[in-house]
C-alpha cells in the first residue's frame, strides 16, 4: 500500500518535473529568444493626411531605404527595425500626443520627427520630457538646434537650415548680380514665418556679398493662394531686374505656371529657392528655362555615383521621384542606425553619445560624407549647390556648389548676433 | 434642498478624484494618464460651451477664442515672467473675464447666426494676432521652448503622476463648478431665456445681463481647458486659437448630447477615443470621422447622452404606466424632466 502510494508520488513528480521542463521548453527558452529577437521600435509622427501628405510618404520611404538594408544585415544582434509611423494632420499637439504614444503605449525606443516646424517643437519637448532620442528630419527652422535654451541632449537633427540655405543663396545671388549688374531686386514670398525669415536672411546676405543690391519691393501672397495675378502685375509695374522667391510647394507651381503667362521670367532674374525638387519640377506645366535655385534634391548633384545609385534606387522601389524630405529622412535615419551599431544599445544616452559628432558616409554629402556636428547637434556638410533650370530632365544640369567655409563663417556671425553661442 | 444636491455633487467628485488617483496604481499606463490630460482640457472646454449652447441657447461658433487665450496666456505668464503656476492661472482666467466682457457685451444682443459668426470674427481675430505677433508667440511656429512647471505648494508638475493627478483634479473640480452653476436659479434662469427669452424679460430678467454673464463664465472655463492643453504640449500653438477648435468642441458636444450636464465629456471621451484608434488603423480619419458622425445625426438624431437620457426616462414613464393601467386608475401628475436638467 505504501509502497503503490510512493511509486504513485514519484510518478506524480515525475510528471510534474516533466510538465514543468515542457512549460519551460515551450514558453520558457522562446521567451528568452523573443526578447533577445524584440524589434527596435521607431516611431514616427508625421503628416499622411491633407494637402501635405507627401511629407509622410516621401519621409517614410526615406527612412525605409536606410532601415531595409540594416534589417537584412542582420539588425542589432538579431534585433531588427520596426517603423510606425502614425498621422498627426499636421496638428503640433496631435504630434506631441502621438510621440508620447508611440513611446510609452507602442513601445518605442527612438523617435523620427518628420513633422512641419511647429510640430517638430512639440515633439522636441516630448523628447526632452521622457529623455528618449529625437531625429529631427524636415524642420528647416534653425533656432531649434542653434538656440542653446532649446538644445536637448537626446535631440538632433539631420535636415538643411535655414540659415546654411540663406547664406549659400546670397553668396550665390550676389556673385551673378555682380556679373550681370543686377542691382534692383524684389521679393515675392508666402506670408507667415518661413517666407519672411528666409527672405529677410536671404537679403541681408546679398546685401553682405554686394552691399550695391537695392531692394525695390516686396510682395507677400497669401499661403496657398491660388490666384498670383495681383504679384504679377505689382512685379510688373516695379520693373525690378532680379527677383527672390521662396514660394513652395503648390504655391511655387501656381506661381511659375502663371508667370510664364506674363512673360515674368524674360524680363528679369528670378531666385526662386525651392523649384530643384522632383515634385516641383516635375509638376510645373512648361518648366521656365533661365530660372536659378537651389537644390532642394537632385540625383545629378553632388554629381556621384552613390548618388545616382540611391535615387535610381529609390525610383526602383517606390516608382516616383526622390524628394528633399526623402533625402534628410534617409540621412537621420543612417545616423541612427549606425549609432545603434556603434553604441550596441538603443539606450537613449549611449546611443545620443554614439551620434554626437559622428561622421557618416552620405550620397549627399559635398565629399561623399556628412557630419553630425558636436556642439549643436546638428547636419552639416551636405551638398549644397545653385544652378539654372532647363525645361526637361535632368532639369539642372550644372550645379555650382557653394563653400561650406563661407557657411561657416557667416554662420557662427549669426549664431553671436542672435546670442545663441 | 439645493445646499444637499451640492453635497452630494461634492461627495461624488471626491470619489471621482479618489478613483482618478488610484487608477494609475490599478492600471500603470502612461498612455492612460495622458488620455486623462488630454479628456481634462477637452472635457472642460466642452462642458464650458454647452453651458452656452445647451443651457442659455448661445450657440458659439468662437469658443475656441478662449482656448487659445487660455494656453498661449498662461504659457507667456511662466515663460516671461517667470511666476509661480498658480498665479499664471489666476492672471489667465483674470484675462479671460475680462476679454470675454468686452467680447460678450458686443456679441450677446445679436441673435443666433449673427452671434454665432461675430464670436467666431473674434477667435478668428486671436489667431491672426498669434501668426502676425511672432516676436511674443513664435507666429505660426508656436510658442516654443517649453513651459516652465516650478513646484508650488508640494505639487511638481514635471513629475507624470504629479501633472495627471493636477489636470485630473482641475477636471473634477470644473465640472463640480460648472454643476453647480447650472443648478443654481442662475442656470434655471438661463434655461428659461433659452426656451423664451420674451417671457424672462416680461418676468423682470435683463436677458443680455444673464447672457453676458454665462458668456463670461463659459470664457472663463475655456481658459482654463486651454491652460491643461499648454501645460500637456508644453507649449502653444497657433492651432488652439484656430476655428477648427471650436469645431472640434462642436463635435463633442454634438456627439455627446446637449441636454446631459456630462454629455460634453462623454462626447469628449468619445472624439477622443475615437481619433487615438482611427489614426492608429488608418490614415483617412477625417472620412471615418464624419461616417460616425453622419450616423449621429440621422441615425440617433441627438447627441450619445441625449439618446440614453430619453430611453431612460422612457422606460422609467412606461413602468409607471403600465401598473397603473392595469388598475384603470387616474394616474397622478409625473414629473416631467426639462431639457437641460
Amino acid at each position: 500500500m505504501s509502497k503503490g502510494s510512493d511509486t504513485r508520488r514519484h510518478r506524480r513528480d515525475f510528471i510534474k518535473t516533466g510538465a514543468a521542463l515542457t512549460a519551460t521548453a515551450v514558453a520558457g527558452f522562446p521567451f528568452v529568444s523573443r526578447a533577445q529577437n524584440k524589434p527596435i521600435k521607431i516611431g514616427m509622427p508625421t503628416i499622411q493626411s491633407g494637402r501635405a501628405a507627401m511629407v509622410g510618404s516621401s519621409s517614410r520611404n526615406g527612412c525605409m531605404m536606410e532601415i531595409e538594408k540594416f534589417n537584412a544585415a542582420g539588425g542589432l544582434n538579431g534585433r531588427m527595425i520596426e517603423l510606425i509611423a502614425r498621422d498627426t494632420k499636421g496638428k503640433p499637439e496631435e504630434a506631441a500626443r502621438l510621440s508620447r504614444e508611440l513611446v510609452n503605449s507602442d513601445g518605442c525606443e527612438i523617435l523620427f520627427d518628420s513633422e512641419s516646424s511647429a510640430g517638430a517643437f512639440a515633439i522636441h519637448e516630448v523628447a526632452k520630457d521622457l529623455g528618449v532620442v529625437v531625429m529631427h528630419m524636415n524642420t528647416e527652422t534653425s533656432s531649434l538646434t542653434a538656440d542653446p535654451k532649446l538644445r536637448v541632449p537626446t535631440a538632433f537633427r539631420a535636415s538643411r537650415q535655414g540659415i546654411h540655405d540663406s547664406i549659400a543663396a546670397g553668396s550665390y545671388a550676389a556673385k551673378i548680380a555682380k556679373d550681370k549688374g543686377l542691382k534692383k531686386w524684389i521679393s515675392c514670398s508666402p506670408d507667415y514665418a518661413y517666407g519672411r525669415d528666409s527672405t529677410a536672411l536671404f537679403l541681408e546676405y546679398l546685401k553682405h556679398f554686394y552691399p550695391e543690391v537695392e531692394v525695390v519691393g516686396e510682395v507677400w501672397p497669401k499661403l496657398y493662394q491660388p490666384d498670383y495675378t495681383d504679384a504679377l502685375t505689382k512685379i510688373l509695374q516695379i520693373k525690378p531686374q532680379a527677383m527672390y522667391s521662396c514660394l513652395w510647394g503648390g504655391d511655387l507651381t501656381a506661381f511659375v505656371d502663371q508667370s510664364t503667362i506674363y512673360n515674368l521670367f524674360t524680363q528679369m532674374e528670378s531666385f526662386t529657392i525651392n523649384v530643384a525638387d522632383y515634385t516641383i519640377l516635375t509638376a510645373i506645366k512648361n518648366l521656365p528655362k533661365g530660372l536659378h535655385s537651389s537644390n532642394r534634391y537632385l540625383s545629378t548633384f553632388p554629381k556621384s555615383e552613390a548618388n545616382a545609385k540611391w535615387a535610381a534606387d529609390y525610383r526602383a522601389k517606390f516608382n516616383e521621384y526622390p524628394i528633399t524630405w526623402s533625402w534628410e529622412n534617409a540621412t537621420g535615419t543612417k545616423f541612427i542606425l549606425e549609432g545603434i551599431k556603434k553604441a550596441g544599445t538603443t539606450e537613449a544616452k549611449k546611443l545620443a553619445d554614439a551620434i554626437r559628432g559622428m561622421k557618416i558616409e552620405s550620397p549627399f554629402g559635398v565629399d561623399g560624407t556628412v557630419t553630425m556636428r558636436e556642439e549643436d547637434q546638428t547636419l552639416v556638410n551636405y551638398a549644397i549647390g545653385w544652378g539654372q533650370t532647363i525645361p526637361k530632365d535632368p532639369f539642372m544640369p550644372d550645379v555650382t556648389a557653394v563653400d561650406w567655409k563661407v557657411i561657416y563663417e557667416l554662420e557662427t556671425a549669426w549664431k553671436k548676433k542672435n546670442n545663441y553661442t | 434642498m439645493m445646499k444637499s444636491s451640492f453635497l452630494r455633487d461634492c461627495l461624488i467628485a471626491l470619489a471621482a478624484f479618489a478613483i482618478l488617483a488610484v487608477l494609475p496604481f490599478v492600471y500603470p499606463s502612461r498612455g492612460m494618464s495622458d488620455f486623462v490630460i488630454r479628456l481634462a482640457a477637452f472635457g472642460i472646454f466642452a462642458t464650458s460651451l454647452n453651458l452656452l449652447v445647451g443651457y442659455a441657447g448661445l450657440e458659439s461658433f468662437g469658443h475656441g477664442l478662449f482656448f487659445g487665450l487660455g494656453a498661449y496666456t498662461f504659457a507667456l505668464t511662466m515663460q516671461k515672467l517667470g511666476t509661480s503656476i498658480p498665479v499664471a492661472f489666476a492672471l489667465t482666467i483674470l484675462l479671460s473675464v475680462v476679454v470675454a466682457c468686452v467680447v460678450g457685451a458686443i456679441c450677446v444682443r445679436l441673435k443666433e447666426i449673427y452671434f454665432a459668426f461675430l464670436t467666431l470674427a473674434f477667435q478668428m481675430l486671436l489667431h491672426s494676432l498669434i501668426i502676425a505677433w511672432t516676436p511674443l508667440t513664435g507666429g505660426d511656429q508656436g510658442l516654443t521652448g517649453g513651459v516652465p512647471r516650478p513646484p508650488f505648494l508640494g505639487i511638481r508638475l514635471d513629475q507624470p503622476y504629479h501633472l495627471y493627478l493636477f489636470c485630473g483634479g482641475l477636471l473634477v473640480l470644473c465640472l463640480l463648478l460648472m454643476r453647480h452653476i447650472v443648478q443654481s436659479p442662475f442656470g434655471y434662469t438661463l434655461r428659461m431665456i433659452r426656451d423664451n427669452p420674451a417671457r424672462a424679460t416680461f418676468l423682470g430678467v435683463q436677458v443680455w445681463r444673464m447672457r453676458l454673464a454665462a458668456f463670461v463664465i463659459a470664457g472663463a472655463f475655456g481658459s482654463i481647458g486651454g491652460m491643461v492643453m499648454s501645460l500637456f504640449v508644453s507649449g502653444a500653438f497657433p492651432d488652439f486659437a484656430y476655428w477648427t477648435i471650436s469645431g472640434e468642441a462642436i463635435f463633442m458636444i454634438m456627439l455627446g448630447g446637449t441636454t446631459v450636464f456630462f454629455g460634453p465629456l462623454a462626447g469628449a471621451i468619445m472624439l477622443l477615443m475615437l481619433n487615438d484608434a482611427v489614426t492608429k488603423l488608418t490614415e483617412h480619419y477625417g472620412l471615418v470621422l464624419g461616417i460616425i458622425i453622419l450616423m449621429f445625426a440621422l441615425g440617433l438624431r441627438k447627441g450619445f447622452m441625449d439618446y440614453l437620457a430619453e430611453w431612460w426616462r422612457g422606460r422609467q414613464m412606461s413602468s409607471v404606466a403600465a401598473p397603473a393601467a392595469t388598475q384603470a386608475r387616474p394616474l397622478p401628475a409625473q414629473p416631467v424632466k426639462v431639457a437641460g436638467e
